[in-house]
């Protein structure tokens, strides 16, 4: 008798080699739908809440300014003054006319210093602005 | 004779070259931000000294003033009500004014306190904007029989047109010593 199991002549492998190929794929698509993370956020803060939000369309317009629980201030990688911010939103304004400033603070900052800030914004001429904000549900 | 040399296998072996692209691809991954950031748009008025303002006089059918104090308490039009009413308060006053011209929209003021806390200013803000969505949302539906996101450009300019949003922050009081 003949216990030998039929198989069939095939090659039993898997072909490999477009993976290589099909990760690089993925790899630009990658590449090409993110950003960098350019910039480490030294304040802690917890955004409020909001409905009716809205997407910025595009990611290289925004300039962000941080404001944390104890008010401290980061535009870019440092910490700032409240007089500093005109001067360097105004080259930024400068640099990127479309600029739009998103300003993520702490939901328990007071509106004082908030409406600081914007005032600040508004004689460096950087008029967009946008109020970072989770979505409610 | 020559005897022809035989020629020894020379392929560069590819089974490591996934691997390698894979790393890459983490390593893009764990570098790069994909999250988009959401939150309320607002344009700011230009900043104008103080001797150069001009006060404009501007029709009371046409303003709705909502204050928000250091408490959380908001005010439209010398009537007190919470937070969340303001999107109804508004938004009967906003659609009525779809059928006049232009210099005639409604046109919502935020003031608030040097003491409001920053929570309570966004959220009366969201429901201004929630207001102004819901007019436009209601006229498309009403006009194409969609809603306003589904629109398409030219569309969107016509309820754009229609309901603008018009938010103004009033002018901060300057800080007085009592």
């Amino acid at each position: 008798m003949n216990f030998k199991k039929k198989r069939a002549n095939t090659k039993e492998e898997i072909p490999t080699t477009a993976m290589p190929d099909i990760v690089f794929m993925l790899l630009m698509f990658f590449m090409t739908v993110t950003t960098m993370r350019d910039i480490d956020v030294l304040v802690s803060f917890k955004l409020p809440e909001a409905k009716a939000l809205e997407k910025i369309e595009s990611k290289r317009l925004v300039s962000y300014i941080w404001v944390g629980k104890d008010k401290r201030m980061q535009i870019n990688d440092s910490f700032i003054k409240m007089e500093e911010i005109e001067g360097i939103m105004y080259d930024k304004k400068q640099a990127l006319p479309e600029i739009i400033v998103s300003l993520r603070s702490d939901q328990n900052v007071d509106m004082g210093f908030i409406t600081d800030i914007q005032q600040a914004l508004r004689k460096a001429y950087c008029l967009r602005i946008n109020y970072s904000a989770m979505i409610k549900v | 004779m020559l005897k022809k040399k035989q020629i020894p296998e020379a392929t560069i072996p590819t089974a490591s070259q996934a691997d390698l692209a894979f790393l890459l691809l983490l390593f893009f991954l764990v570098t790069t931000t994909i999250d988009i950031d959401t939150g309320l748009g607002l344009t700011l008025p230009e900043y104008i000294p103080e001797e150069e303002q001009i006060e404009v006089k501007i029709d009371p059918s046409r303003m709705a003033a909502v204050l928000v104090n250091e408490n959380g308490d908001v005010l439209i039009d010398g009537n007190v009500i919470p937070v969340f009413q303001i999107k109804d308060m508004l938004k009967a006053r906003i659609a009525s004014k779809n059928d006049l011209p232009k210099n005639k929209k409604m046109i919502v003021s935020l003031k608030t306190d040097r003491k409001t806390v920053y929570h309570v200013y966004i959220s009366a803000l969201d429901q201004i904007k929630l207001a102004y969505f819901e007019v436009r949302d209601e006229y498309s539906n009403l006009k194409f029989g969609k809603k306003f996101a589904d629109l398409d450009e030219e569309k969107k300019s016509i309820v754009k047109e229609v309901v603008p949003i018009i938010i103004s922050l009033a002018e901060p009081e300057s800080i007085k010593n009592s």
